[in-house]
């Protein structure tokens, strides 16, 4: 028990660079330029831990406490989510609510200490990120309450493993609605193009990166590293509530484990695919256009459980 | 009625991608993505008669499968990228109700259109969907020629409301006879070219194609 959540932390942190570099790798590919190395990310994380923190005289515990209480709640969240296996063993511990607030609770924490340090930059970033949270949130709690109320429970590696179970007959009308609906969210909670640009540092429209704009060191390489996570998770949270074919359930020995661990690293190369097309494919919009896109997502979510009702008669 | 058995599941998806491509109509700013949406739309539409007339095995549901795709997702977007590229209108769609409250009174018709539909004792799973997208369709449609300034846009929203119907009568039904299918493209056919010259007429006489112009007196 002890050994599955500690092995599930170690191929969390272990993968999510490894996506973040082939995604960048892929959008490179597009615009006809040959791009860092898929390996690029660790470097980076190495490099940026080996230097020295520089830290504004002004700011208070927050500004130190923030990386940490935010990438523990990312990786807390990494715990409740199956990644290759449906038997969780924190999975008691709580459910997808859990699993939304905690990255809440990490968003809240970022956004905290993007005010602390008193730059105008951290505090327009803070500002927008809170912004968009409130438009995703809504939309990424009906759309997978569509798929629970399929289901019939809440509990993530549950969810997983009856669709899993269910194979092809799982494909319906809400499902398909809820995962185009999730799509649309996991574009804007990983801070992807049409709602922000993850490559650009000094430049208005930018998000995530104005929030992180203070940090240095090792507290930046905390950062990066729980902002990479956030995005490996919640392209699981894709994969496997929705096609988790493959995914390894109780019971299974040691090379069914590896097997599922392969496929779930395909989905996930996948669907990091499909994201970096939509990227390159789209224009970054306007700030104020986003509450249409979020309430395209909201929308169709909703869809999902009026199908849903519909179909079942409730 | 006698039920569609094979395919119940397919027919499902596809209902439900039809309600998406008509949200994706109603949450776009530019005509060129709605003429698409609406190209898609009728596509699907085409694979709802499709499937149809394989379970029931009835060869007239086939020809009226490949006239809806010939006609309504080829040469209706056809006629109406030609109209937008022979006027030289502006791409964005211009509106009397913004984007995110469209989507959000579309979805509101959804569900009125739902408890509606359930308030006739219909037997199966299958046709209650499909008559509630039938229904909310035509209620888009309407709610598309009402909110939209541009006659284009109005031009569209029939169509949905056409699409709506047909999605009602060939789900339902199984199959009108082919006589009165065939009536039916060809009455939407003239009237789309109707209308695409009665767009050509109020752009040459108000320059615009803003039916908020149409108000005004001209002598």
């Amino acid at each position: 028990m002890i050994a599955q959540i500690i092995f599930q932390i170690i191929i969390i942190i272990a993968l999510a660079p490894l996506l973040s570099g082939i995604m960048k790798k892929v959008k490179a590919f597009f615009q006809i330029r040959k791009g860092p190395g898929i390996l690029q990310p660790y470097y980076d994380i190495i490099k940026l831990l080996k230097k020295d923190s520089v830290i504004s005289e002004n700011v208070s515990w927050i500004f130190h406490a923030a990386p940490i209480i935010s990438f523990a709640a990312v990786l807390t969240a990494g715990l409740l989510i199956p990644i290759y296996i449906t038997q969780l063993s924190l999975g008691f511990a709580g459910d997808l609510i859990a699993v939304i607030y905690l990255f809440a609770l990490a968003r809240f924490f970022t956004a905290l200490a993007s005010l602390d340090a008193g730059s105008s930059f951290g505090g327009m970033g803070g500002s927008r990120e809170m912004f968009i949270a409130s438009l995703v949130e809504p939309a990424l709690m009906l759309s997978i309450f569509a798929v629970a109320l399929n289901v019939g429970s809440t509990n993530l590696g549950f969810i997983s493993q009856t669709v899993s179970s269910l194979g092809f007959d799982a494909m319906s009308p809400y499902q398909i609605l809820a995962f185009v609906a999730l799509f649309i969210i996991a574009i804007a909670e990983t801070g992807r193009i049409p709602v922000d640009n993850p490559a650009t540092h000094l430049e208005l429209t930018m998000i995530h990166e104005a929030m992180i704009l203070e940090y240095s060191g090792k507290q930046l390489a905390i950062v990066e590293l729980g902002a990479m996570i956030k995005q490996l998770l919640i392209y699981s949270l894709l994969a496997n509530i929705f096609f988790p074919w493959g995914i390894a359930t109780g019971g299974a020995d040691a090379a069914e484990y590896v097997l599922a661990l392969l496929i779930f690293v395909i989905k996930i190369i996948i669907i990091g695919i499909s994201m970096a097309v939509v990227e390159t494919s789209t224009a970054k919009w306007r700030l104020f256009r986003l509450p249409e896109l979020l309430s395209i997502s909201l929308m169709l979510s909703f869809l999902a459980i009026v199908a849903f009702i519909i179909v079942k008669g409730g | 009625m006698a039920e569609v058995v094979f395919g119940s599941k397919i027919m499902q998806l596809l209902i439900a991608f039809i309600l998406v491509s008509t949200f994706m109509i109603l949450g776009s700013t530019r005509l060129y993505s709605c003429v698409r949406a609406f190209g898609i739309q009728s596509f699907l539409l085409a694979c709802v008669a499709g499937i149809v007339a394989y379970s029931t095995g009835k060869y007239d549901i086939y020809i009226v499968a490949l006239l809806t795709l010939i006609i309504k997702s080829a040469v209706i977007p056809y006629i109406f990228i030609y109209i937008i590229r022979e006027i030289k209108v502006k791409r964005e769609v211009d509106l009397y109700v913004n984007i995110s409250p469209s989507l959000i009174i579309g979805g509101i018709l959804v569900v009125i259109s739902y408890y509606l539909i359930r308030s006739i004792s219909i037997i199966s799973e299958l046709s209650s969907l499909a008559l509630s997208a039938s229904v909310s369709l035509v209620s888009i449609g309407l709610f598309i020629m009402i909110s939209r300034k541009k006659a284009i846009m109005q031009m569209l929203g029939i169509l949905i409301m056409e699409n709506g119907l047909f999605l009602g009568a060939i789900s339902l039904t199984n199959g009108m006879p082919l006589l009165v299918e065939i009536g039916i493209f060809f009455d939407v056919l003239i009237g789309v070219l109707i209308m695409g010259i009665l767009i050509f007429r109020i752009n040459k006489t108000f320059e615009s194609i803003d039916t908020d112009l149409l108000k005004n007196l001209i002598g």
